[in-house]
């Protein structure tokens, strides 16, 4: 595995990142987004390249950005978890915002199998600087793949982008934390098409001060009786702005499947920019697709609540915020993520904080030595 | 009275458009044990709402004062943080918190109960095995996807940890299975041994005061209080109902709607 950008100075404008399925009107400006990025060069290496057969996988962040990051990369990294065998170390992405990382990984998990997965993007880019990923999933039939996608940059922009195949009864669950960076574009895309294939991802994110965080959720249910479960909570705060599509198409053909899709969303800035895309798409009889959305403030009853415990209405904003960073660090499986977390809270927490987060779930305290 | 730990007078309350209580007064010297019973409707709960600064309730008169304090306006966090519980009936679910995020903050909140991180793990983890609850709820969100038995038992954890002078609970015992209200009646009873506090439970169960000596018992009709006795009128309640109750307030034409 190559861990060096081979980008050179030279910049290029991918223009059309984390387009939905369906696209609204030009005028909203939530069809896509474009980022600047380093002009990839390949110095006449010989790169390694993923198996032909995730030439095939559909990622979210759309085709000009993934062949942009297979570009971009030294060299691409390829993980096979044999036939019915459950991997018990977790196969980890790691992506250094400080040195540039862009990796392009694919992960097969042959049938019966069990793997974790995990994304961890660290570190504080130098300026303008450029991370990137792009992992594309091949679950076979009754797989069960875990993926944790912990992106907390403390500065610089970084692309995200993932692509999952979940053929009959594969099972797959995922959990995206978007914790920081100036520019974050995460675009992941799973296609359920063997029958009875299984989806339920939560994304949880804090965008704060001028942060964006741009998203693009997209479900292809193709199989009979496929299941998708979309939770997506987080907090807005000072000028942050956020741009959310998530779609579920139901495709012709997958009959009894359904596809629910709910987005929280708590406003704490006065200068935020909030945009919203929920899309269900649907070309067959037989099936449920729900979505929903909340924006605003903490509930009446909520606050009730925290305050009969002695919370404010600020200190319950301050508590939601720590919250997410509780819920990365207890589900980051293994110590890379959990410090990339930890990490991050320290720099939006403060150190306290986050070491109280750190030794009250019986973690390593040694944020710095692990990130 | 040099002890009285809580004491209401003259108060009445209600919401925008509708008046619950009427001209209550009621005195609760620390580390007594009050029982307040009442048919459906007669307005306990809202009482303990009242105490607690439910803003959705609004002061007509009276006072309520709080060791020493005339606490009639404080908002509800700062009467907590002053040493007031309420247990709530059906805790309210808070999703994307996990409960030990909750909790701590709750405690670091306190200036008694400002700890390291590890000892107040520790502390919890000795209450959930009192409780017999898993430590596992501790990363699970507050109170969502609980049974109704495992919410009151989450209360009665919060209640353990924060050590308040006065716990107010309202219908701790409501939908609790035989087992789980007898480890909730433990809850209850190790925080009156440990912290000597105060309480005052809304029930229509008597069970859950089994382990408990009772100072003195109230009864509640239509937003006022019409009886008082010490812990043998439970058991006249038990059997008898709240006709009488109900009978000498009409006589009274004190009514109040």
């Amino acid at each position: 595995m190559a861990e060096k950008n081979a980008a050179s100075a030279a910049s290029t404008l991918l223009k059309h990142i984390n387009t939905p399925a369906a696209q609204t009107w030009n005028y909203l400006h939530i069809n896509d987004i474009s980022l600047e990025v380093p002009t990839p060069t390949t110095k006449g290496e010989v790169l390694a390249r993923l198996p032909r057969l995730f030439d095939a996988v559909e990622t979210g962040i759309g085709e000009e950005a993934a062949s942009w990051i297979v570009s971009a990369t030294g060299d691409s990294r390829y993980v096979e978890v044999k036939a019915g065998v459950r991997r018990e170390e977790p196969i980890v992405v790691d992506i250094d915002a400080a040195t540039g990382d862009i990796r392009d990984t694919g992960v097969l998990v042959r049938e019966g199998a069990e793997a974790t997965i995990v994304v961890a993007v660290h570190g504080k880019a130098s300026e303008a600087g450029t991370s990137a990923s792009l992992l594309r999933i091949v679950a076979e039939r009754d797989a069960l793949v875990h993926l944790v996608e912990i992106v907390a940059l403390g500065s610089g922009q970084h692309l995200e982008g993932v692509g999952i195949e979940a053929a009959d009864n594969a099972t797959i669950d995922v959990r995206q934390y978007a914790l920081g960076g100036d520019k974050v574009a995460m675009g992941i895309c799973c296609s359920l098409t063997g029958r009875s294939a299984r989806l339920t991802q939560e994304t949880r994110y804090l965008v704060r001060g001028s942060e964006q965080l741009d998203v693009n959720h997209l479900v292809r249910q193709r199989g009979r009786d496929t299941r998708s479960e979309l939770v997506t909570s987080g907090i807005l705060a000072d000028a942050a702005k956020k741009t959310m599509r998530e779609t579920i198409d139901l495709i012709h053909g997958a009959k009894g499947a359904t596809g629910n899709e709910i987005e929280t969303v708590l406003v704490t800035g006065d200068d935020i920019v909030n945009k919203t895309l929920p899309t269900i798409l649907c070309d067959e009889d037989d099936v449920a697709g729900n979505h929903g959305a909340s924006i605003g403030s903490i509930s009446a009853d909520q606050l009730g609540y925290l305050a009969d415990r002695g919370i404010s209405t600020k200190e319950a904003e301050a508590l939601f915020a720590r919250a997410i960073f509780d819920d990365a660090a207890i589900h980051a499986p293994e110590a890379l993520s959990r410090a990339a977390a930890l990490k991050r809270a320290e720099e939006v927490l403060g150190g306290d904080i986050a070491l109280d987060v750190a030794e009250g779930l019986g973690l390593s305290t040694d944020i710095e030595e692990q990130a | 009275m040099p002890d009285t730990l809580l004491s209401i007078q003259g108060l009445s309350a209600g919401t925008e458009d509708k008046p619950i209580l009427h001209n209550i007064d009621l005195a609760i010297s620390a580390g007594e044990t009050h029982v307040l019973m009442g048919p459906n409707g007669a307005g306990k709960s809202t009482l303990g709402h009242v105490i607690m600064g439910d803003p959705s309730y609004q002061v007509s008169s009276g006072t309520i004062t709080f060791d020493g304090t005339d606490i009639t306006d404080f908002a509800a966090d700062k009467r907590s943080l002053a040493g007031i519980f309420l247990s709530y009936q059906a805790p309210v679910e808070v999703p994307g918190v996990p409960l030990y995020s909750f909790l701590r903050t709750i405690c670091q909140m306190r200036p008694e109960l400002k700890t390291t991180a590890r000892k107040f793990r520790q502390r919890v983890s000795e209450i959930c095995e009192h409780l017999e609850m898993d430590d596992s709820f501790l990363t699970r969100e507050l109170n969502v996807g609980f049974s109704g038995g495992e919410k009151k038992k989450i209360e009665m954890l919060q209640l353990l940890l924060l050590q308040p002078k006065l716990a107010i609970l309202d219908e701790t015992d409501s939908g609790l299975d035989v087992d789980a209200l007898s480890i909730v009646s433990h809850g209850i009873e190790a925080y009156r041994q440990e912290c000597n506090g105060a309480l005052l439970i809304i029930t229509h169960n008597t069970r859950i005061l089994e382990r408990l000596d009772v100072d003195r018992t109230h009864v509640m009709v239509r937003g006022n209080l019409v009886g008082e006795g010490d812990a043998s009128l439970i058991d006249e309640i038990d059997s008898t109902g709240f006709g009488r109750f109900e009978q000498a307030l009409a006589e009274k034409g004190g009514v109040s709607e």
